[in-house]
């Protein structure tokens, strides 16, 4: 009677330690992904939050990655213009997809700014990579060490944020990512799609404002 | 110096071959190097900070426009030997090769290929684009004074 009283208390004890224990990790593995999301016949669903007004009748479509310098080019030269004059006036949003191929540092880096979406950081994140982005590729400034330095510096909750960066996470969603790339074919990065309600439209490389401009506003 | 260029460029033929080399390789590399769009418009732009590789670009177009019809001529004219002629063909093709970027069509096009060994190929020509440039241009210019050098020997030109 005792023995079996026992392995009840121990199985009580186990289930109610499971359950505390799934309760309070959850604050930090919760994935708000939002699966249906598409734009054209691009799956955004595991990628960036949208930049800008969620109604916009145009979505930019940027696929990218974090090693990429003509996407530091882009993200520097002709981004701020489109930022200011279409995304600010709630006229264009802006969906980041990554294409994490060039380097062993990409994927790693493009899961860190998901593990900084879940504390509301992705864009913050996301600027910072471009912003602090190296010329050379796998140099070492996006390896592991970097990118919690760089969340360091952003004031994000490094618990959190190691476990999530640590754990590969968000591994599968880059993954997913870039496989929405290929299939869409992109042939390289940066590489674009704007989608309207008259279809989309394929951009590749980091093109100049005037060609967004030309394609953009008879779309308005 | 300015006999044996016109010795060689006096010639129609060279001076076409040399326009075709100089058009092909500036617009080539200036494609694959961002610097030209041909979809959804033609268009040009020099981004910020990319000067500095613009400009290598067009000294290795012209340095190879230069070079080459000079060792053509040598070898059809003179019969001389091809071993100059590799020189500035390898120049001409490194400094081809560093335009390669690894985000561009062809960068992806080679990593998707041959995996991580395309990908340390294109990364090591992107991460070393302008030394190679740089490299580039100096054969090409070491090659274009042996030439001429061999030119005013073989042609006996008084300098």
């Amino acid at each position: 009677m005792n023995k079996k009283g026992m392995i009840i208390g121990v199985v009580v004890v186990s289930i109610i330690v499971g359950i505390i224990a799934s309760v309070s990790s959850s604050p930090s593995e919760t994935v708000n992904l939002d699966m249906g999301r598409t734009h054209g016949t691009i799956s955004t669903a595991m990628g960036s939050p949208i930049l800008g007004n969620p109604d916009a009748p145009i979505t930019i479509v940027e696929f990218g990655d974090y090693q990429c310098h003509q996407c530091f080019n882009w993200f520097h030269n002709t981004k701020p213009e489109i930022e200011q004059q279409y995304i600010e006036s709630g006229k264009v949003n802006l969906v980041f997809v990554d294409l994490a191929f060039l380097g062993k540092d990409s994927p790693k880096a493009a899961q860190a700014s998901y593990c900084a979406e879940d504390q509301e950081m992705y864009w913050e994140y996301h600027d910072l990579l471009y912003t602090s982005q190296e010329s050379k590729i796998d140099s070492g400034w996006a390896n592991s060490e970097r990118l919690k330095a760089f969340a360091f510096s952003l004031g994000l909750d490094m618990d959190l944020f190691d476990s999530c960066l640590d754990s590969g996470k968000y591994s599968k969603r880059v993954s997913f990512n870039t496989q929405q790339a290929k299939e869409h074919g992109v042939r390289g990065t940066p590489g674009f799609f704007i989608v309207s309600s008259e279809g989309q439209q394929q951009i590749s490389g980091a093109q100049p404002f005037t060609v967004f401009k030309q394609i953009l506003d008879p779309l308005l | 110096m300015t006999q044996t260029i016109k010795l060689v460029f006096s010639n129609l033929k060279y001076l076409v071959l040399s326009s075709t080399i100089f058009a092909t390789m500036l617009i080539g590399l200036l494609i694959m190097s961002e610097y030209i769009f041909l979809e959804p418009y033609v268009v040009s732009h020099i981004p910020s900070g990319t000067e500095f590789g613009f400009a290598l670009i067009v000294i290795i177009s012209a340095l190879s426009a230069l070079v080459l019809p000079m060792n053509i001529f040598r070898i059809n004219i003179l019969k001389s030997s091809k071993q100059k002629m590799g020189g500035s063909l390898f120049g001409s093709i490194i400094g081809a090769a560093a335009g390669a970027c690894s985000c561009g069509p062809i960068g992806f096009a080679v990593i998707s290929t041959f995996g991580s060994v395309g990908a340390t190929a294109t990364a090591f020509l992107t991460n070393y684009e302008i030394p190679i440039r740089i490299i580039a241009i100096a054969i090409l210019t070491i090659t274009y004074f042996t030439t001429v050098k061999s030119l005013k020997v073989e042609c006996k030109i008084n300098s």
